[in-house]
C-alpha cells in the first residue's frame, strides 16, 4: 500500500476504523443531515413550501420569543432546573461508583449495580405513574408510612412547594445507576500499584480515595462535567411535560415543553425552531465556554 | 493466523452493525407505506384498502380485522377500511399529519378549534382534494356542503371559504331540528352522598349552594374504599369541572353596555369565575389533580366511589359509573339544579351549539380519491347511515312499524357488555359513525336502539331536571370565529391560546393577588399582541349582525 503516511496508517487501523463507521454514519444521519432543516426557525412554515420552499421571515420568530411575556419565565426556570440537576446530580453517580468500588462482597456489590441500572431503563411515563401511586395523598404508601409518625398527609405533587425536590430526586433516582458505570470503569483503570504505595505510606480508606482514586478519575469527571453543561438549557422534556402542570407551572414551565407545545400543540413550526435552535446556540456557547476554563484550570479539555 | 481471524471477525462485525442500522433507517422510512399498501387499483373485482386516520383521542376500533359492518361496506363500495385512532391531543396529530406528510386517505376530526384550524390552513394551502367539481356525482356528500345544511358562521369561515372550491364535508349535522344531541353538560351529584349530607340536589340553584353542597361533602368526611371521597372531580385534564362559568358569564364576548363587544377574560365576571374555583381548590373542595389526571386514573377514582360530584356531560358519567352503581345499588349519578346563568331570565332555554362535530378531508397525496368519494358517498347514504349506526338489517336490526328496531340477541349482547368491546366487534362505534353523513338518528332512525331502559330513564329524567324551559340552538355570529379573521390574529392567537392555560394557573396560586397577578399579565400580553385592534375589526364585522349572546356546553 502506497501513498500518505496519513493514509497509510488509516489503512493499518483499518478495523478500529471500521468499528468507528456505524457512529459516525448515526452522527451523520440524525444529526448532521437534519440541520438543514434549522433554516425553518427564519421561515414562515406552510404545508406546501415545506422546509425549503416557504418564504423567508428573518427574525420575525425570534422577536415573537423575545417578546413573550414568559420568555424569561421559561429561561430562568429552566436554567434554575437544570443548574440544580447538574449541581446535586452530577456528583452522585462519582459518590456511588467510590462506594461501590469499596465494597468487597461481590455478590452484594452486583445485586446494587444490578439494581440501581434499573430505572435507567424505565421510561419516564412509568416513573411518574409511580410517582403518583407511591406519592398521592389519599392511601399512597409514603404519606402513610409519614402518618405513622404523625406527620399529616403531604401534597407532594401539584406543588411548588416540593416541585425541584421531586424533579431533582427523581432524576438522580433514575439515572444514578447508569452514569455510575463509566465512573466503574474509569476507577478499575487506575493502577493498582498506586493503592499499594498508599497503604505503605500509611494512607487510610479515605486517604486512598482522596489521594488515588479521585485523581485517577478527575479527567473523566471533567469531561463529563463539560459534556453535562452543553444541556442546561434542557432541563428534561419528558419529566417536565408529565411533572409540571397548572399548579407548578410559575416554576416548572420550560424550555423543551415550550417548544414541543408551540410546535406541535400550536403548529407554530417556525417559532419552535426558532426557540430551539436559541437554545442550542446558548447549549453550543457553554460548552465552548465551560471547555476554555477547563481546559485553563485543569488541562482537561474536548477540544 | 488467529490474529487474521481476528481482524477478518472484526471487520464482518463493524460491517454487520453498519448496515444493521442502515437497514434501520431504511425501514422507518418505508414504514409509512407499509400501513395503507393494499391492492391500490380501483378494478372492480379488486379491493381498494384506505387508511382513514379517526382524530379523536382515546377512540379505539374492534378486536377484529373484519367486522360484519366493514364487510358490508367492503362488499357495497369495494373499500376496506384500515383504520387509526388517536391516542393523545387531537390537534397534536392534525399538525404532525401535515407537517411530516405523513397523511392517511382519508381524514376526520374535530369541527372546531385548533383542529379545524389545521384543516382550514390545510385547505388554504390547497393540500386537499378540492371536491367542488365531483359533488355532482356524489349527490350524499353534496348535502353535506349546502349552505342550508351548516351552520352560517362555519360555513363562511370552513366550507365557503376556498374561492369557490370545497375541501372540507361536515358530518352528523343534524337534518331536522328532531335530530342532534343535547349531551346534557352538567353537574351531578351521587344520590347516596347527596341523601347522606342532606341535601336535595334540585336545592342547588346558585354558586353559593353549589359550593355549600361540596363543602358539606368535605366536612363530611366520607371514604370510599378506605380513601377520603373528593367532593368535586372531573375526567382528562379538567375536562369538564370549569362548566360552571355559566354561572358567572353568559358566552365569551360580552356586550360592554355600549353596543360593543369585548371578550370576557377582561371582564370583572371571569376574575369572579377565576376566584370561585382558587376557592374549591386551595379548600380541597375541587380535586387537586383534577387538570393533570388521565382518563384511567378519573375512571379509577369513578369506579372506587371516591367522587361526589361530577360534572361532565351525562352519557360519559353514566359510562364511568356503570360498574359501580351496578355493584352499589342506589349510587346512580343525578343532576344537580338547574344551576343559574348569568344573565339570563328564569324562562330562557338552554341555548345550546348543536352541530355537526366532524370535518371530512380526503388529502391530495390519498391513493385512491375516487375510492374514497365513493365509500363517503355510501356511508352518508340512508342505507349507510342505518348500518353505521344500527349494524346490519337482519342481523343486528329489523325494520318494525316502519322504524329500525333492535334484534333482542344483539340488545342482550350488547346490554350485557359494560365494556362496549363487543358492540365495537361488530362494527359499531369504531368509526365509521363519524363518517356517515349527517344526523339523522331521530328522523331517519329510532334513537338509541341499543341504549337500555334504565339507561334511556336516566338520560330523560336528567333533561327534564336540566331544561326545563327546553332548548334553543345557537345560529347567530360567534364573535370567536371573526377575530379569527382579524389582521392581527396570527400574533393575537398565541397570547388567545393561553388563557385555558392562565386560567389553570390562577385556580392553583396561592392566593387571590396572585392569581389576579396571572390573569392581569395574560391581559397585558394580550393587549400587547393585537387585541385592541382586532376587537375593533370584530365589532365593525359585527355592526347589525345577530351576535351570539349566550351558549352553554354542548
Amino acid at each position: 500500500m502506497t501513498g500518505s503516511p496519513l493514509r497509510k496508517r488509516l489503512w493499518q487501523h483499518k478495523a478500529f476504523y471500521l468499528f468507528l463507521l456505524p457512529g459516525v454514519v448515526w452522527f451523520f444521519i440524525f444529526s448532521y443531515v437534519p440541520l438543514y432543516g434549522v433554516q425553518v426557525a427564519f421561515r414562515d412554515f406552510t404545508f406546501s413550501g415545506g422546509i425549503t420552499g416557504s418564504p423567508w421571515a428573518g427574525w420575525k420568530y425570534f422577536e415573537q420569543f423575545f417578546s413573550y411575556y414568559q420568555s424569561t419565565d421559561i429561561i430562568r426556570n429552566t436554567i434554575i432546573i437544570s443548574l440544580m440537576k447538574l449541581l446535586i446530580g452530577f456528583p452522585m453517580p462519582i459518590i456511588l461508583a467510590i462506594l461501590l468500588n469499596e465494597v468487597t462482597k461481590v455478590k452484594f456489590k452486583k445485586t446494587v449495580q444490578t439494581l440501581s441500572y434499573l430505572p435507567h431503563f424505565v421510561s419516564w411515563i412509568v416513573v411518574v405513574t409511580l410517582m403518583q401511586r407511591l406519592l398521592t395523598p389519599a392511601g399512597g404508601p409514603v404519606n402513610e408510612i409519614l402518618g405513622w409518625f404523625g406527620v399529616e398527609p403531604i401534597q407532594f405533587l401539584n406543588n411548588t412547594t416540593w416541585f425541584y425536590q421531586i424533579i431533582v430526586g427523581s432524576d438522580i433516582w433514575k439515572g444514578i445507576g447508569w452514569s455510575s458505570i463509566i465512573y466503574m470503569a474509569a476507577i478499575a483503570g487506575v493502577d493498582q500499584q498506586l493503592y499499594e504505595a498508599a497503604k505503605i505510606d500509611g494512607a487510610g480508606r479515605f486517604r486512598q480515595i482522596w489521594h488515588v482514586t479521585l485523581p485517577g478519575i478527575r479527567n473523566i469527571a471533567v469531561i463529563l462535567f463539560i459534556l453535562s453543561t452543553g444541556s442546561l438549557m434542557s432541563a428534561g422534556f419528558e419529566q417536565l411535560l408529565l411533572l409540571n402542570g397548572p399548579a407548578t407551572a410559575a416554576i416548572g414551565s420550560v424550555l423543551d415543553v415550550h417548544v414541543i407545545n408551540s410546535g406541535l400543540s400550536q403548529g407554530r413550526l417556525s417559532y419552535a425552531a426558532a426557540v430551539g435552535l436559541f437554545q442550542s446556540l446558548i447549549a453550543l456557547i457553554l460548552i465552548v465556554t465551560v471547555n476554555r476554563i477547563a481546559k485553563k484550570v485543569s488541562d482537561v479539555s474536548l477540544f | 493466523m488467529a490474529k487474521k481471524g481476528l481482524k477478518i471477525a472484526s471487520i464482518l462485525l463493524a460491517a454487520t452493525l453498519l448496515s444493521g442500522s442502515l437497514y434501520g433507517c431504511s425501514n422507518n422510512g418505508n414504514s409509512s407505506n407499509g400501513g395503507s399498501s393494499g391492492n391500490g387499483g380501483d378494478g372492480k373485482d379488486k379491493v381498494v384498502t384506505l387508511k382513514v386516520l379517526h382524530n379523536w383521542n382515546g377512540s379505539t376500533g374492534a378486536d377484529v380485522d373484519m367486522t360484519p359492518i366493514s364487510k358490508v361496506i367492503e362488499e357495497k363500495t369495494g373499500v376496506r377500511v384500515e383504520w387509526e385512532y388517536t391516542k393523545g391531543s387531537e390537534v397534536e396529530k392534525v399538525n404532525q399529519i401535515f407537517t411530516t406528510e405523513e397523511l392517511p386517505d382519508i381524514y376526520t376530526g374535530p369541527a372546531w378549534g385548533g383542529e379545524l384550524d389545521v384543516i382550514i390552513k390545510a385547505a388554504k394551502e390547497d393540500q386537499l382534494v378540492d371536491l367542488s367539481d365531483k359533488l355532482d356525482k356524489y349527490p350524499n356528500l353534496a348535502k353535506l356542503v349546502a349552505e342550508e345544511n351548516v351552520p352560517p358562521a362555519l360555513y363562511e369561515k370552513a366550507i365557503n371559504a376556498y374561492d369557490g372550491k370545497k375541501y372540507l364535508l361536515l358530518q352528523n349535522q343534524p337534518a331536522t331540528d328532531k335530530d342532534g344531541t343535547d349531551w346534557l353538560y352538567g353537574f351531578y351529584v351521587r344520590k347516596d352522598i347527596a341523601e347522606q349530607v342532606g341535601v336535595d340536589p334540585q336545592s342547588v340553584k346558585t354558586k353559593d349552594d353549589l359550593y355549600n353542597l361540596f363543602k358539606k361533602i368535605k366536612d363530611a368526611n366520607l371514604k370510599a374504599n378506605g380513601l377520603p371521597v373528593i367532593p368535586f372531580g372531573g375526567f382528562h385534564n379538567g375536562w369538564a369541572v370549569g362548566i360552571g362559568n355559566s354561572m358567572f358569564y353568559p358566552t365569551d364576548y360580552l356586550d360592554k353596555g355600549d353596543g360593543t363587544l369585548e371578550h370576557v377574560f377582561f371582564n370583572k365576571a371571569y376574575e369572579d369565575y377565576t376566584l370561585y374555583y382558587r376557592k374549591l381548590i386551595s379548600e380541597g373542595l375541587l380535586d387537586n389533580e383534577a387538570f393533570t389526571q388521565t382518563d384511567p386514573i378519573a375512571n379509577e377514582k369513578i369506579k372506587q366511589g371516591r367522587v361526589a360530584v361530577l360534572a361532565a356531560h351525562y352519557p360519559a358519567i353514566l359510562d364511568a359509573s356503570k360498574d359501580y352503581v351496578k355493584a352499589n345499588p342506589g349510587s346512580d349519578y343525578v343532576p344537580v339544579g338547574p344551576l343559574e346563568r348569568a344573565g339570563a331570565a328564569a324562562d330562557r332555554p338552554a341555548d345550546l351549539n348543536i352541530q355537526g362535530n366532524n370535518v371530512t378531508v380526503i388529502p391530495k397525496k390519498s391513493k385512491n380519491v375516487d375510492a374514497a368519494l365513493k365509500l363517503l358517498d355510501f356511508l352518508a347514504s340512508d342505507e349507510g347511515f342505518l348500518l353505521t349506526r344500527y349494524g346490519v338489517e337482519g342481523v343486528h336490526w329489523e325494520m318494525k312499524d316502519g322504524k329500525p328496531a333492535a334484534k333482542q340477541e344483539y340488545f342482550d349482547k350488547f346490554t350485557a357488555d359494560t365494556s362496549g368491546k363487543v358492540r365495537k366487534n361488530e362494527g359499531i362505534s369504531i368509526g365509521f359513525e363519524s363518517i356517515a353523513g349527517r344526523d339523522q338518528m331521530n328522523s331517519l332512525g329510532s334513537g338509541d336502539i341499543w341504549a337500555d331502559q334504565e339507561r334511556n330513564a336516566a338520560m330523560d329524567n336528567a333533561r327534564k331536571i336540566l331544561r326545563p324551559n327546553g332548548t334553543a340552538i345557537i345560529s347567530a355570529f360567534n364573535p370567536g370565529d371573526v377575530i379569527a379573521k382579524s389582521p392581527q390574529w396570527e400574533m393575537l392567537k398565541p397570547s388567545m391560546d393561553k388563557i385555558g392555560d392562565a386560567w389553570k394557573e390562577a385556580v392553583y396560586a396561592k392566593s387571590d393577588d396572585a392569581a389576579m397577578k396571572i390573569i392581569n399579565e395574560l391581559r397585558d400580553q394580550i393587549n400587547k399582541t393585537g387585541y385592541p385592534d382586532a376587537i375593533q375589526f370584530v365589532n365593525a364585522e359585527l355592526k347589525g349582525k345577530e351576535v351570539v349572546k349566550f351558549g352553554m356546553p354542548n
